[in-house]
């Protein structure tokens, strides 16, 4: 009977102790119920071309994963529901800086990412760093913001303005010069996204030691959109290969006024046929895209994922979900939803949401994570050297229509270049 | 190089001479600031690309149309707005302010309804191919609107000096209590001046993507200081003035863009305020506006 | 001082900076509470110049930019400390304003526009890649070293309490009313022994340092800039609608225009943001057609003598 009893006790007593163990670690009664991502995006003004994609590929990201039932967090080892909380900034730095304050100070975000661009990104650059949170910068590339003594900034989704236009700079060294060309001329909008891109392409055909000449080299104000003067002077300097680097509108006006003056370059290079197709097909037509060099964007190229959607699968769900809508699927909605993948990665091999932490579970997925963006990538500063774009030709297909040839660098290849451009 | 610059300057001006047109004609009457002006001149050119993307209108049609189209939506607006400004203490200031707030509300339903990307028109929808003047090329959409431009100026200077209406209007621009003094109804005819001026505008910017390369809702307050610029180089209430504000406009920008890129946009700022300090009257001088 | 003036001051001024010294202890956005700052000090500003001797300056915010990069200069080239690099901010406005004061010769909307000529011009020439050495051209600028949000804050506090203070004293002295003299009528002003040319000047003076200031504490306060921003169109018009709003040549209007359209556009932009743009143009058009005196006339129609 008394063995019976203590037999009983005991079993009481292992059940019980047995069961403090299959307890949940304490941790997890103070998991938040939700993850708040805070954003900005510009409905209006001259950045909202650029914001828009990003913003709504973000927002992809975010509901397939409330639709999963949220985020798995390592520290909770739960998967928890995020919420987004995004401001309208209308392309106004001022507006965007106290609305970024918002967002720390008022809303008390977990995760702090930027709007998209170089001038909506910078003002968020002191703000995250005096309140010591880290900002997720999306596509802002310039390469002041990225300093040894600041660790509260990571570059996501494109590659640093410095280093950007490596590969049609090498091009032009190598298999440029092979094909003949020896006249360089560059004109560029005098901002920080293509200033620094045009400096980068100074010193890497320099650093090259190729034979290759610059006859014209000038800077014209960003909102310029008369172009048709400077293609002429472009043209009375004979160069072999033109470089022209602007925002998606200087773009669209340079190729029209080009289109319409019917002067022909043998080699143009312009970056916003790449980055927004759709755009500048709908704004400038395919013909006047025909045999132009840019960069070939991951809205294009099918690289090899290890992690999240590969573009076919993104591709269809943007437009199921977007295709009412007037924002253009592109190369930026691409880097919304790369930020989304990094940030679901960190998130479930982070130590805590504590900001350093988070910082140090990003840097742990450089070299490592390959996404429909390519190979992602982080120097110490924080700054993306991954995902360089390569550099492709636009060439005519069937039915009117445009494909992209990538002709550098060689191991991506997909064809050869057209040179003269017929 | 050079000579290229200034034909340039010499056909890209008169598209400015156009642009400045209608606002010389409101502000010449009205002594109204219309900081709207730019705003309508967009309204025009997506007038003409959507009526040339939906149903394959040539934007000469559209410049047509826009003529009785604004003109008739600016009448009314007229009697509404004006008298009600014109009788408050600081006409020309609160004006400034209400057709601010106006450009405003225009860029912002232009953005809901045609969303803010960059929109073009090819220019082969104006007139084909590159033509050839004193040895140069030029965009054929450039010599279309510059005949245009032409024309319009050529209008509105008979309107001005060989109508009936126009005598009126000359003289309510000298001094507006002495005409209505006179018996002339100077509302009626400031309402049709200002018409006229949202009209030029309508028109002014349905050649506006052809001559810029792409058009955008944010366009209007830079294309309205420019416009200023113009009218206030040449002077107000001549037509002539305006044309000659125009060119040198339209000459400066191409010169600096050969030889100073990146300094072109600084030169337009620097001539109106040279021009204001040195001959205040403008170019052609008529009114003089000392403080 | 005279009783009216004590009146003003602690009417107007004591609440106020007391407000704006208090709300950071229990409103954490500082940054917003900052830019309210600004723009009551520039609103003010623009009063100084309009309300008093009816010059609209389009290019007020060609003053504020001055100051901003005054400062960022001092910093970075003359290694000077933050006041002292303020100072020198509010004297790169007073030479600007020195430069520009032919301007004063024009009347009406062609000063209007000429003011707003010689903002965009400053703009251009800062901005240009060729000055890249001195003023960082178009890559903006980065201060490092000197970045003090509670300080600066306090800095720009300080400058809104001697604009509100000046502001006050014209409001209640001999040269405010010789002002108003000119504004009405500048022959009639010159005829009673008024120094029309001189006591523009001043007043154009004192508006611009007063913009100076503001823009050296604003550049200290974000220290991460592009031109773009500190030389934004945005500035000069919000200032001038505030002020219109509110009535100018008060001590009060500007406050008032400030504290209601900055405060609606704040609490717009986070909650329906598309419709922004459109409601804020349909405000000023409604303020003009039926407030063309802005909010202050109301009370003077029931009596109420307005600081």
């Amino acid at each position: 009977m008394h063995k019976r009893l203590l037999g009983i006790v005991l079993l009481i007593l292992m059940t019980l102790g047995g069961s403090r163990v299959m307890l949940p670690p304490a941790g997890a009664a103070g998991a938040p119920g939700e993850i708040t991502l805070g954003t900005l995006y510009a409905s209006s003004g001259p950045f909202a071309s650029i914001s828009m994609p990003v913003y709504y590929g973000l927002r992809l990201w975010i509901d397939q994963k409330n639709a999963e039932g949220g985020v798995f967090v390592k520290p909770f080892h739960k998967k928890i529901p995020l919420k987004l909380i995004a401001y309208d900034d209308q392309s106004s730095t001022a507006t965007a800086a106290t609305l970024y304050n918002q967002l720390i100070t008022q809303d008390k975000v977990d995760i702090l990412i930027a709007d998209s661009g170089s001038v909506l990104t910078s003002v968020a650059v002191p703000i995250a760093r005096d309140h010591k949170m880290l900002l997720i910068d999306q596509t802002g590339t310039g390469a002041a913001f990225f300093t040894k003594d600041n660790p509260y900034i990571v570059l996501i989704a494109d590659p640093v303005s410095s280093i950007w236009p490596r590969y049609a700079a090498e091009f032009l060294a190598k298999d440029g010069v092979a094909l003949g060309i020896r006249r360089v001329a560059m004109v560029y909008a005098t901002n920080d996204f293509t200033g620094t891109q045009a400096s980068a392409f100074r010193k890497f055909i320099k650093e090259s030691g190729a034979p290759l000449q610059f006859v014209y080299d000038e800077g014209v104000p960003t909102n310029t959109s008369s172009y048709t003067v400077i293609i002429n002077n472009i043209r009375a300097a004979n160069p072999d290969a033109v470089i022209e680097l602007g925002y998606a509108g200087n773009d669209i006006s340079f190729l029209r006024n080009l289109q319409d003056s019917g002067v022909k370059f043998k080699w143009l290079f312009a970056i916003y046929p790449g980055l927004e197709t759709e755009l500048l097909k709908k704004a400038v037509g395919t013909k006047a895209l025909d045999y132009v060099y840019t960069y070939v964007p991951s809205s294009v190229i099918s690289y090899r994922t290890n992690f999240g959607m590969s573009l076919a699968q993104f591709r269809a769900a943007w437009y199921e979900k977007y295709a009412h809508s007037n924002v253009e699927f592109g190369f930026n909605s691409v880097a919304g939803y790369t930020t989304g993948l990094v940030l679901e990665r960190a998130l479930a091999v982070t130590q805590s949401l504590d900001q350093l932490a988070l910082r140090k579970a990003i840097f742990s997925l450089s070299g490592k994570l390959r996404t429909l963006d390519g190979l992602f990538q982080l120097d110490p500063t924080g700054a993306q050297i991954g995902e360089i774009t390569p550099l492709g030709q636009i060439v005519p297909a069937s039915a009117g229509g445009i494909r992209f040839v990538i002709v550098y660098p060689h191991s991506v290849a997909t064809g050869k270049p057209v040179y003269p451009a017929p | 190089m050079l000579a290229y610059a200034l034909l340039a300057g010499l056909l890209f001006g008169l598209y400015f001479t156009l642009v400045g047109l209608g606002l010389n004609l409101v502000f010449g009457v009205l002594r109204i600031v219309n900081l709207a002006h730019g705003d309508i001149l967009m309204l025009g050119a997506f007038t003409a690309y959507w009526l040339f993307t939906t149903f394959r209108v040539p934007p000469l049609l559209s410049a047509a149309l826009a003529l009785p189209l604004f003109a008739g939506a600016g009448v009314p607006f007229y009697y509404l707005v004006v008298p009600r400004l014109l009788r408050s203490r600081d006409p020309e200031m609160l004006s400034l302010i209400f057709f601010f707030g106006l450009s405003q509300i225009i860029e912002a339903l232009a953005a809901i309804v045609f969303g803010t990307s960059e929109r073009s028109i090819p220019g082969s929808a104006l007139a084909r191919g590159p033509v050839a003047l004193l040895h140069q090329t030029f965009p054929a959409a450039w010599v279309t609107s510059a005949a245009l431009s032409g024309l319009a100026v050529l209008g509105v200077y008979l309107y001005l000096y060989r109508t009936r209406l126009g005598y009126l209007t000359r003289a309510v621009m000298v001094h507006w209590e002495e005409s209505v003094a006179s018996g002339i109804d100077a509302h009626r005819v400031s309402a049709i001046a200002f018409g006229a001026g949202l009209a030029l505008a309508g028109i002014a910017g349905v050649l506006a993507p052809f001559m810029l390369g792409s058009v955008t809702p944010a366009m209007g307050v830079d294309t309205t200081i420019t416009a200023f610029a113009v009218i206030v180089m040449g002077s107000l209430g001549s037509p002539l003035g305006t044309v000659l504000g125009g060119i040198l406009y339209g000459v400066s920008l191409m010169v600096m863009q050969t030889y100073f890129s990146s300094w072109a946009n600084l030169l337009p700022y620097l001539l109106l305020i040279g021009i204001l300090l040195l001959r205040p009257s403008g170019l052609l001088g008529r009114q003089i506006r000392r403080a | 001082m005279p009783r009216r003036a004590l009146s003003h001051v602690l009417l107007v001024l004591l609440p106020v900076v007391a407000a704006l010294a208090i709300l950071p202890f229990v409103y954490s956005n500082h940054l917003l509470l900052f830019n309210f700052i600004v723009f009551l000090t520039l609103a003010q500003g623009v009063n100084v110049l309009y309300g008093f001797t009816g010059y609209l300056p389009f290019g007020y915010v060609g003053f504020f930019g001055a100051g901003a990069y005054g400062f960022s200069l001092a910093v970075m080239h003359l290694h000077l400390a933050p006041l002292p690099a303020l100072a020198t901010g509010a004297l790169a406005a007073l030479l600007l304003a020195l430069l520009l004061t032919p301007l004063l010769r024009l009347s009406g909307a062609y000063f209007a526009i000429a003011n707003l000529a010689a903002s965009q011009a400053v703009y251009q020439v800062v901005s240009n890649p060729s000055l890249t050495p001195v003023t960082r051209g178009p890559y903006g600028i980065s201060l490092s070293g000197v970045f003090n949000p509670v300080l600066s804050y306090s800095v720009a506090l300080l400058v809104l309490a001697g604009t509100l203070a000046l502001v006050i004293s014209l409001r209640n002295s001999r040269f405010g009313l010789s002002l108003h003299a000119i504004r009405e009528d500048a022959v009639s002003a010159a005829l009673a022994g008024i120094d029309v040319v001189q006591s523009r000047i001043v007043a154009w003076l004192l508006s611009a340092l007063v913009a100076g200031l503001v823009g050296g504490a604003f550049a200290w306060r974000i220290s991460v800039f592009y031109p773009d921003t500190v030389f934004s169109l945005e500035f000069s018009i919000f200032a001038i609608v505030f002020t219109l709003f509110g009535g100018a040549a008060t001590a009060v209007g500007p406050l008032l225009g400030v504290g209601i359209l900055y405060g609606i556009y704040n609490a717009i932009g986070i909650s329906t943001p598309q419709y922004f743009q459109l409601i804020y143009g349909a405000l000023i058009v409604g303020l003009v057609l039926f407030l063309p005196n802005g909010l202050v006339s109301v009370l003077r129609l029931g009596g109420i003598d307005v600081p």
